[in-house]
């Protein structure tokens, strides 16, 4: 259906590198040939009307959505390579859901050790050092007893990022991080993100903060109709749209 | 004359008492007390059937349950992820087991075990004597009802959950196991003890294995009493001690329910 065949040679150093990308969910394809990069220590923001595909490509990255047809290379591995270990591919990229998925049944403490005990087979006291280290880290220390169902929305959502910063991921996927909170908790859980750009984790975040993509991201990328629209410093784009549905599109939300 | 909303309530409420109470008063004078008490409580009976109607009838009323409970529930989460599996075979052989064992009286699969398995096997028996045949049974049975709740319960379980468990590196089994299924447990207690407490009445049906003095359970003691004593009274005796059985375990899981619905 597609003859797309402007291959190119993987970029083995980039963290993420997706090459001529197809994501059909039955007849209906949502991702019609992405080509895109994430270099190491790089914030890329991508941007777009709901439908556009952005959160299916991010979901595509750690293959919590298997793709059609392209390749996916993380770290210089191809994932989308048949034979590969999805569960340890998985374990180095920390994910951010927009409802949190927090596990409701565990406390705190327990959200952010179950993995690294099950996964990387730390024992009790180290798993728990790590979890109260990252616990600090977003501000809740004093909460490790508590269950996600006393917690508010922005508590939630800043356990959820320090439980995926408990397995040492070596790159963070946000989904919609903060569309699911009330307007007044969204502060918290950015400035945590802020934080985790400054000590230079590599970040992929599908978001409708232009503030947020403005100030911290190094690239922004505008996706409509399954492709990328456009690409390019943040700032640039922001204020100078080359394309008409770039400009359609921010004229709405800014 | 305008009642409020409130008074019309409190009133119709108060009728509605009143009238129960009438009822009750009209049933109590009817009845007759004398030959009542003379044919289900006789105090002599009743003391004649302790204490074998506590230390055997109900231990092995509630150790068949126990063990067909256990093994059923076991059964039932394998049959559950095997209907919830990719792999075709399973769900199909999973399906024809569910709907077979649902189908049958626990009756039928009593007497397929105690009298079939000899006759298919010749020299052979179930092992475990009458434990071990009420368990099969009971955990067959129950097993089938299970799955299909159990199988429910995971369903109900959001898709994120699984997805969060993925993205840490958990395989599809781990995220199962220590993810899925305990959540699916929370959202069944109920269902899962109403299929325990009919397990319980369930389990009367070992009578048809013949029994022992030893391995009596309440429901054949009763009777035996009953035919002894051509009286009603050990009917009421072993009601009672169904209810010791099912009422503490109701009460039990209202609190589990109670202690879950903190950490939701």
């Amino acid at each position: 259906m597609t003859d797309h065949t402007v291959t190119r040679e993987a970029r083995r150093d980039a963290a993420i590198d997706v090459l001529d990308l197809h994501k059909y969910f039955g007849d209906n394809e949502v991702l019609k040939g992405i080509d895109f990069h994430v270099d190491n220590g790089e914030v890329v923001c991508v941007i777009g009307p709901s439908g556009s595909g952005k959160s299916t490509l991010l979901r595509c990255v750690n293959l919590l959505e298997e793709p059609t047809s392209g390749q996916i290379f993380v770290e210089g591995i191809e994932i989308t390579d048949p034979d590969i270990d999805v569960d340890a591919v998985r374990s180095r990229i920390g994910m951010v859901f927009q409802q949190f998925n927090l596990f409701p049944h565990l406390s705190v403490l327990r959200n952010l050790t179950i993995a690294q005990q099950k996964v990387r087979k730390r024992d009790k006291g180290d798993s728990e050092e790590v979890a109260r280290r990252n616990l600090d880290r977003v501000g809740l220390a004093e909460k490790e007893d508590a269950y996600p169902a006393h917690l508010s929305g922005g508590q939630m959502q800043r356990v959820a990022i320090a439980r995926a910063l408990s397995m040492d991921p070596d790159m963070m996927l946000f989904d919609e991080p903060t569309s699911a909170l009330d307007p007044e908790l969204v502060g918290d859980v950015l400035a945590v993100m802020k934080d985790l750009a400054s000590e230079g984790m590599t970040m992929m975040v599908v978001t409708h903060e232009m503030g947020f993509a403005r100030e911290v991201g190094d690239k922004l990328v505008f996706m409509d109709g399954g492709i990328i629209v456009e690409e390019g410093l943040p700032a640039e784009v922001l204020a100078n749209p080359r394309h008409e549905r770039t400009q359609e599109f921010l004229a709405k939300v800014l | 004359m305008a009642m409020s909303r409130r008074r019309r309530a409190q009133v119709s409420r108060g009728i509605q008492y009143g009238i129960l109470a009438i009822l009750a008063v009209v049933v109590a004078l009817a009845a007759d007390w004398t030959s009542l008490a003379e044919n289900f409580a006789d105090p002599e009976i009743v003391a004649g059937m302790f204490p074998e109607v506590l230390s055997t009838a109900l231990k092995n009323t509630a150790l068949y349950t126990a063990c067909g409970f256990i093994f059923g529930l076991g059964l039932g989460v394998v049959l559950a992820l095997m209907r919830l599996s990719p792999v075709g075979p399973y769900r199909w052989l999973a399906t024809t087991f569910i709907e077979f064992f649902r189908g049958l009286p626990a009756l039928v699969v009593f007497i397929a075990l105690s009298v079939g398995v000899p006759t298919a096997f010749p020299g052979r028996e179930v092992p475990g004597d009458t434990l071990g045949i009420a368990t099969l049974a009971l955990g067959l049975v129950g097993g089938a009802y299970m799955a299909e709740t159990i199988r429910a319960g995971i369903q109900a379980v959001p898709k994120g959950q699984m997805e969060a468990a993925r993205s840490l590196g958990m395989s599809q089994s781990r995220a199962m196991v220590s993810i899925v299924v305990p959540q699916a447990f929370r959202i069944i207690l109920p269902p899962l003890t109403n299929e325990l407490i009919l397990l319980t009445k369930d389990s009367s049906l070992v009578y048809l294995l013949g029994y022992t003095t030893a391995s009596i359970e309440l429901t054949s003691f009763g009777r035996e009493v009953l035919n002894q004593e051509k009286s009603m009274t050990p009917l009421i005796v072993i009601s009672f001690c169904y209810l010791l059985i099912t009422v503490p375990l109701s009460i039990i899981v209202r609190r589990m329910e109670a202690r879950a619905g903190k950490a939701r």
